[in-house]
């Protein structure tokens, strides 16, 4: 049974289910656990929703993903006979097969949140103010685009690893830390402060997802362009 | 036609040619002995072959077309290397991912290669020792069965006995399923009987590239007192003469006829064959291309 080139790549790298589909929810329950145990420690105050910041960790487990999907597998990948080409858009299409069904389980989990009233506590863990609160499809639309995101950011890293070292990766770091110490100092030239905080203040949440996701495209053609003459 | 064919091939890293003008044509079915020293530019061959690395100039047709980037052509090869890096999973993931993307794979054959080597499928590949790392490149590269299998260095940390069984093993499955084979390797005799023809590499420029056939007995060490032997090679082409006391041995180039015998053995000299690995190793000291077959036929 011979599948397309894509899905092969995406069976290949799922041959690691732990990896990509245990890893991530195994650390949402443990940052869960984490979030109930501080807020039963803490004082309960007089807010209506006591917002928690543990789901982070789970798109930080995206972004390793996306790293180890490119760092470990790519060169055996590679010696199995497909390009480079197909073995990007095998890994992207993964990705987004795996952001979708993580931006599900995002989706699931707000509602149980919502219909317990925050899991008896008023803790708002798979929601965030603002951009994670909102009807179930566009939440599920946003973290879908950022867990696509993250990942995407992590097959660059990775790419960058495997053809630069370790120094090219800490000058493509820096490089970025560049850029927004230079963007910032635009913004304060033209005194444009106000106007970015106006932005900020003011977008929607649809606004935020279409933002990240032109990010998201920016990152993989950054990937593409990196992987396309990487020696293994 | 031939399956590879490579024209003036070069790969420069910085200021350092690892490849240097390669020209040679493989053709199919056949079993092509790489060879050369530490350096000598073969494992970068391979992976430009592979589509692993690219070529600086030149031309590389695999199947009639360039292999970089191709899956068309690239689904028809594997490259198994001494030095591949596995994801961080068991043994059996990777026979499985070898399965899945190998159009010919054969699972009997490589269930019967994971007994022979004895490879725990249960394993991580990490916790592998260096011989079982590269019996499961063998295993993997055998029951691939491309249709272009290029071994780099494929028994680096085997013992002897396990080199036997791949020997073995590679010429059972080749004869039952003829492909293009090419095997990178310096341990060239113990791989003698199984090549069909040889590509001699040094510094990234090919010194020899002849049939194995015509290679063998096509050249002669003669050994004896230092005068003697020089009588003998008076007029001959010689590769290598050494000297240690008042012995010489000399590494003649061409077959040797009936009067050269009767003359050897007037003078008292012993004459032995030169073995693959000799002529390996004089045609990458002479840093030209060696041509042992046409001086003989010129003679």
């Amino acid at each position: 049974m011979k599948s397309t080139p894509f899905v092969m790549i995406a069976r290949y790298l799922l041959l690691d289910r732990i990896t990509y589909l245990v890893l991530p929810w195994a650390w949402a329950a443990f940052g869960f656990v984490l979030d109930v145990v501080i807020l039963k420690l803490t004082p309960a105050g007089h807010t209506s929703h006591r917002w928690v910041g543990g789901l982070a960790g789970v798109f930080i487990v995206v972004f390793v993903l996306g790293i180890q999907s490119v760092a470990r597998a790519l060169p055996f990948g590679l010696a199995l006979g497909v390009s480079r080409r197909t073995y990007f858009l095998g890994a992207t299409s993964l990705a987004a097969a795996l952001a979708a069904g993580y931006g599900l389980v995002l989706a699931l989990g707000q509602a149980v949140e919502r219909a317990t009233g925050g899991w008896g506590m008023n803790m708002g863990y798979f929601r965030v103010p603002y951009i994670l609160d909102g009807s179930w499809y566009l939440s599920w639309l946003t973290a879908s685009v950022t867990f696509l995101l993250m990942f995407a950011y992590g097959m660059w890293y990775g790419l960058i690893y495997r053809r630069l070292g370790m120094t090219g990766t800490l000058i493509f770091g820096a490089a970025q830390l560049s850029v927004l110490a230079l963007a910032a100092v635009v913004a304060t030239w033209v005194h444009g402060w106000a106007g970015l905080g106006h932005f900020f203040a003011t977008i929607s949440a649809a606004g935020v997802t279409a933002v990240l996701a032109v990010a998201a495209a920016a990152l993989l053609a950054g990937g593409f362009a990196t992987i396309r003459r990487l020696a293994v | 036609m031939p399956v590879i064919s490579l024209a003036g091939v070069g790969r420069r890293y910085g200021r350092h040619d690892a490849l240097a003008g390669v020209t040679a044509d493989i053709g199919t079915p056949s079993i092509t002995g790489l060879l050369g020293r530490n350096g000598a530019g073969k494992s970068t061959l391979l992976r430009i072959l592979a589509g692993q690395e690219f070529a600086t100039s030149g031309r590389v047709s695999v199947f009639g077309a360039s292999p970089a980037e191709n899956d068309a052509v690239l689904r028809r090869m594997i490259l198994i290397r001494e030095d591949q890096t596995y994801p961080d999973l068991r043994v059996h993931h990777m026979v499985r991912a070898a399965s899945l993307s190998c159009p010919n794979w054969d699972a009997a054959l490589a269930g019967t290669l994971l007994d022979a080597y004895e490879l725990p499928s249960a394993r991580p590949v990490k916790k592998l020792s260096r011989g079982m790392r590269t019996a499961l490149g063998i295993v993997i590269g055998l029951a691939a069965r491309a249709e272009v299998t290029l071994f780099d260095e494929p028994y680096a940390g085997l013992d002897a006995g396990a080199r036997e069984m791949f020997y073995d093993q590679l010429l059972a499955d080749y004869t039952a399923h003829p492909r293009c084979i090419v095997l990178s390797t310096h341990l060239i005799d113990e791989a003698a009987e199984l090549l069909d023809h040889i590509l001699v590499i040094d510094h990234g420029r090919v010194v020899l590239d002849a049939p194995a056939d015509d290679l063998r007995g096509a050249g002669a060490v003669v050994t004896g007192p230092a005068g003697r032997v020089d009588r003998f090679i008076a007029d001959r082409p010689t590769l290598s003469r050494r000297t240690l006391g008042g012995h010489a041995t000399a590494v003649m180039a061409g077959r040797l006829d009936d009067r050269d015998r009767e003359l050897a053995d007037h003078l008292q000299l012993r004459l032995d064959r030169v073995t693959l690995q000799q002529l390996a190793v004089y045609a990458a000291g002479s840093r030209d291309r060696l041509d042992l077959t046409e001086r003989e036929t010129t003679r």
